[in-house]
């Protein structure tokens, strides 16, 4: 379980501050796929380092499984939105999940059953020996599932990771990480600033206010079966309670 | 990869109407070597002789032949040079002192270069120096050469070193600096060290950067490689010029004009394809999403 106590982030010197996040409380439950949603500059991604492990908090506290974060963690491995920058260029699709395996000294016999399986699980064991810049937006960020997958952490956090997707790759990619998560069983923290994308994937959405003092406003429980179609009355009327509730902080962000 | 903007602008089927005499050359080319290639090397081929052409038709009827004298003079000046071999041994003097000169402030460019850039506090210590030093082209450096090292090899050697120094230190130093945050905490979160980061991460990533300030620094070289020799040495290229200029022998002049460019076109071509050959995984600057 992870667990977010009185959290507050402030950037910048002792003349010039920027208080990003005020005071966040938030547990995670393992297994929950947990959607941080919120307009841009809602200190969500800055939530999310902090959970990795990248920023220490100001002030407060984060606990991984009791044992407080202090740093990059075997257990927690982050998605960036940005797969071209993430993944490494120079390395073919298998060498960039190999990377992993490597670093974590796993030992060798098993690298290749364990690239298999996670290439397979994305789909792409059939372009194993392609460099990154000879896939497609969607197939990167499947390369990134893929190898953050293969060092099996627990938590996967994930940072806008489709918002640079068309429409239709991006209805495919929900498809595929809601697959994975039903069958890996992994804790999922994932940023978005899209309410239905929130509303298709999440057990629970934390909506969090345009910074500065950025909270978690409000949680909500998706108590709905998947796939969750946005033409179900139910489904659209969570939609439209959400965006009534981001208005005010839309108006006030411009 | 390459063969794909290759195929994107292969340049039209002959159309009809074109006569055979001229297509028929393009024909074969494309044949050999495909389209595009085929079509731009025609092109460059027909650039040089309409240069040349120009060259003949100013130099014979616009200016004094004895100031631009015209190419057949200037090749049959070159051919007792080529016979006795005496072009080549001052080719080779030369591009012995850019090679050990530019290999040297190479290498020494990239670990400096790759230190400044990952460690903060060197970084900040060195770089004031840096950016004053920079200013000191290898020319400006000749006169105090010559006094420390003499007319010898030293002294060359040391200002092709100097000059490459400094343009491979800061490309070096700009693509560390530059390598992604993404993807250094995405290795981080994978489970590499802050040692692995810096070696498997950011020393490749930075390889975009550090080869394009090698070519640059190859460039100028070469440049740089004359000024010293006309003004401190009794053998290459520039000293070819400077007595070539003692002796009124323009044509001599031009020859050895031509030779620098021909050199460093071919050394520019041989850098190229052992980049192409051995470093083409890391030479993708970061992909756009």
């Amino acid at each position: 379980m992870l667990r977010v106590t009185d959290v507050r982030k402030v950037f910048g010197t002792a003349h010039d501050t920027y208080i990003a996040l005020d005071n966040v409380s938030l547990d995670i439950a393992d297994g929950e796929f947990l959607c941080l949603l919120g307009p841009s500059g809602c200190g969500k991604s800055t939530l999310l380092n902090i959970l990795a492990g990248f920023e220490p908090p100001t002030s407060g506290s984060v606990t991984a499984d009791g044992a407080p974060v202090t740093g990059a963690g075997r257990d927690r491995v982050m998605c960036f939105q940005d797969a071209g920058s993430a993944l490494f260029p120079w390395l073919t699709v298998e060498e960039n999940v190999r990377f992993g395996l490597r670093v974590r000294k796993i030992p060798k016999a098993g690298w290749d059953s364990i690239i298999d399986k996670y290439l397979r699980m994305v789909d792409l064991d059939r372009h194993r020996r392609k460099f990154p810049a000879q896939l497609s937006g969607g197939m990167r960020q499947r390369l990134q599932i893929a190898r953050m997958l293969a060092v099996e952490p627990q938590v996967l956090l994930m940072d806008e990771p489709f918002a640079a997707l068309d429409a239709l790759t991006r209805r495919h990619m929900h498809a595929v990480l809601l697959e994975i998560w039903q069958r890996t069983g992994k804790t999922i923290v994932f940023v978005t600033h899209d309410i239905a994308e929130a509303i298709s994937l999440a057990d629970r959405i934390g909506m969090m206010s345009v910074g500065p003092r950025s909270v978690i406003t409000k949680m909500i429980d998706v108590d709905m079966p998947r796939p969750r179609d946005l033409t179900n009355p139910r489904v659209a009327q969570l939609f439209n309670e959400i965006e009534a509730l981001l208005a005010p902080d839309l108006a006030r962000a411009e | 990869m390459a063969n794909v903007r290759d195929s994107n602008s292969a340049a039209p089927a002959a159309k009809p109407g074109i006569k055979p005499g001229i297509a028929s050359p393009f024909r074969w080319l494309r044949a050999r070597i495909g389209a595009g290639r085929g079509q731009s090397l025609i092109l460059s081929m027909v650039s040089l002789l309409f240069a040349g052409l120009i060259w003949h038709l100013l130099s014979t009827f616009v200016f004094n032949p004895f100031l631009i004298p015209p190419p057949l003079e200037v090749f049959y000046a070159a051919i007792p040079m080529i016979k006795s071999g005496e072009i080549f041994a001052d080719v080779a003097i030369s591009t012995t002192r850019v090679l050990v000169g530019f290999l040297t402030g190479s290498l020494v460019g990239i670990v400096a270069g790759v230190l400044l850039g990952r460690i903060r506090v060197l970084h900040d210590l060195f770089d004031p120096i840096i950016e004053l030093l920079r200013y000191l082209s290898p020319t400006a450096m000749i006169p105090i050469a010559v006094i420390w090292f003499g007319i010898g090899e030293m002294s060359k050697y040391f200002l092709i070193f100097w000059g490459t120094l400094f343009i491979v230190l800061i490309n070096t130093i700009a693509g560390v600096g530059r390598t992604p945050i993404a993807r250094q905490r995405a290795a981080e979160c994978l489970g590499a060290t802050r040692l692995q980061i810096f070696v498997l991460v950011v020393i490749p990533s930075a390889v975009p950067y550090i080869v394009t300030g090698m070519r640059i620094a190859m460039a100028s070289s070469f440049m740089s490689v004359i000024p010293a020799e006309i003004l401190a040495a009794d053998s290459g290229i520039g000293y070819l010029l400077q007595k070539s200029s003692m002796l009124l022998q323009t044509p001599r002049i031009f020859v050895a004009l031509i030779t620098i460019c021909v050199l460093g076109f071919i050394v520019d071509r041989i850098f190229r394809f052992f980049v192409d050959r051995v470093l083409a995984r890391y030479m993708s600057f970061v992909a756009v999403t």
